[in-house]
């Protein structure tokens, strides 16, 4: 698998750094941190299916949705409880992460992104026209339970979360099958020509991709108390997840938590100087640049300039 | 019985039609060669062979109809695969793209990783580079040594020699010669290179068109003036 022992200290670094965090930083700060950990988590469902695979999603929202509105319609219509409807709305899910394998299975590129991108636009209206006495229709659903109270828990209750979907997934990357996720991306026919099953590949990716953005979903909306669908399925917060994804770096699990984290922080230092949608010219330039001049992304700048610091310390 | 049979064999991608009535035997221990040039359908005949394109026709492997059936069930039968090294996986380690050919024989992963570093000691010495950094001579061991990671007894190798340099593909012969004089293995290559498939095959089809024009031994086709001059360029 090649773990090296380096391999746990960073990542129990990083665990007990996120959980130390608290003492030391602001209220404010720790919000800002938890719709990062969210962030991180969709991007990193993102990436498993679209970084690993190939297969562009433009329509991550609808899974996430499929998530959120579940859990908040079992829990606030029908008074099911959240341990009950949170599985049950990973289940949903990736029932229909399964919806959005079937055109995988015939098309790639342009094309499968723009069907993605439809099953979402599809389910904005749907939840809109269909049955508004559960979905809330266009206002949304607000007075969800939440599962926590205050920002240190919630922090404490996405980090977890977080760390637990990242460490998850870094450890399945690590082995042959991730491997062999990887390689659908690069050549698809190569994969097949090797005597794996790419379908039963690609089934994997996007269960596994849905069962995330399942998760993620269910405990975004339990920690908001409120949905809203045109901030669900905004245009804006499916880039912010690509672009997450891209500017940290895809086909790894640290790159998107840094892209997520980079993202969340620039946006929301930007706020006061650029109040309106212009922020997010200002994260598209960015990712322009750091595109042009390191497509691997920040997790590659960092590596590179960890490298050349111990070369120098060689030296 | 043969090894390998190949009766009638016609190729499809989508409605245009590759291969036409090709018919190929293959005996156990042998190495054959399918010659021709470019857009003659050799990776299509080796695409077949795989599943990896709609067939007509009958490809059976020591009696045994490999039509209809999966990829990575032909693989488990017996079948190696080495597609040109453009077909790797570019951004992959050598020692990845390695495993992903051991995905169809895991209990044979350490003795078929010591036979491919054996064969190859470049690759153990490289195994964590990733193949895009690499020669075309390096790339084309990681494509031999993936499809042997399958554990085959069938080694399908296409287009060998293209883009090398003459002393690469002497070595890449020998290795070829080796897997099957030391390891038993049963070989079919294609090859635009003639003088390579003339000196490494016992017998040697050529297709042009997705036809099959005309096939004998080695011998046979060095005395024919005529095919010399035009598959061989009048060697």
């Amino acid at each position: 698998m090649g773990l090296r022992w380096f391999h746990y200290v960073l990542w129990g670094g990083l665990i007990a750094g996120m959980f130390l965090l608290p003492q030391v930083v602001s209220n404010g700060t720790m919000r800002t941190m938890i719709f990062a950990n969210y962030l991180a988590i969709f991007a990193i469902s993102w990436d498993v299916l679209s970084g690993r695979t190939g297969y562009v999603s433009f329509g991550h929202p609808f899974l996430i949705g499929i998530g959120a509105y579940t859990t908040a319609i079992l829990t606030k219509r029908f008074d099911v409880p959240v341990e009950i409807s949170i599985p049950i709305a990973v289940v949903c899910t990736m029932i229909a992460g399964l919806l959005v394998l079937l055109p995988a299975l015939r098309i790639r590129g342009s094309y499968f992104a723009l069907v993605t991108l439809a099953f979402m636009e599809l389910l904005y209206q749907l939840v809109q026209v269909i049955r508004p006495d559960l979905t809330g229709g266009t206002r949304g659903m607000s007075g969800i339970q939440t599962l926590t109270r205050g920002a240190s828990n919630g922090y404490y209750l996405s980090t977890a979360l977080m760390l637990s979907v990242a460490v998850s997934m870094w450890l399945l990357m690590k082995t042959r099958l991730g491997t062999a996720l990887a390689a659908i991306g690069m050549n698809e026919e190569s994969v097949r020509g090797s005597g794996l099953s790419s379908t039963r590949l690609k089934a994997f990716a996007f269960l596994t991709s849905a069962f995330i953005a399942g998760l993620g979903g269910a405990f975004y909306v339990h920690y908001l108390g409120s949905l809203a669908p045109r901030a669900l399925f905004d245009i804006n917060f499916l880039f912010t997840i690509i672009v997450a994804a891209l500017l940290g770096g895809t086909s790894t699990i640290v790159g998107p938590m840094i892209g997520a984290f980079f993202m969340t922080f620039l946006l929301e230092y930007l706020r006061p100087v650029l109040p309106g949608a212009e922020r997010y010219f200002v994260y598209g330039a960015i990712a322009l640049l750091l595109y042009m001049y390191q497509p691997k992304g920040l997790v590659e700048l960092v590596r590179t300039g960890v490298l050349r610091l111990r070369k120098g310390g060689v030296a | 019985m043969s090894f390998l049979e190949i009766d009638n064999l016609s190729a499809f991608y989508g409605k245009a039609q590759a291969l036409t009535d090709i018919s190929i035997t293959v005996q156990p221990g042998e190495i054959v060669a399918v010659v021709g040039p470019n857009g003659a359908g050799k990776s299509t005949l080796l695409d077949s062979i795989m599943g990896l394109v709609k067939t007509e026709g009958d490809i059976r492997l020591r009696g045994h109809s490999l039509v209809g059936r999966s990829s990575s069930e032909i693989v488990r039968s017996g079948v190696g695969y080495a597609p040109e090294r453009f077909n790797l996986f570019p951004y992959m380690s050598v020692r990845d793209n390695l495993m992903v050919g051991a995905f169809t024989a895991r209990e044979d992963i350490q003795s078929n990783l010591d036979i491919v570093h054996k064969l190859f000691p470049r690759l153990k010495e490289r195994e964590g580079q990733e193949t895009s950094t690499q020669s075309g001579g390096e790339r084309q061991m990681v494509s031999f040594g993936r499809a042997l990671m399958t554990s085959p007894e069938l080694l399908l190798i296409d287009e060998p020699t293209i883009g090398l340099a003459p002393k690469i593909c002497l070595e890449i012969a020998e290795v070829i010669r080796q897997l099957n004089s030391e390891y038993g293995l049963t070989v079919v290559i294609t090859e635009q290179n003639a003088n390579f498939a003339l000196s490494l095959a016992s017998r040697i089809y050529v297709l042009e068109s997705g036809r099959m024009q005309t096939s004998g031994t080695e011998a046979e086709l060095r005395n024919d003036k005529r095919l010399l001059d035009a598959y061989f360029g009048g060697h």
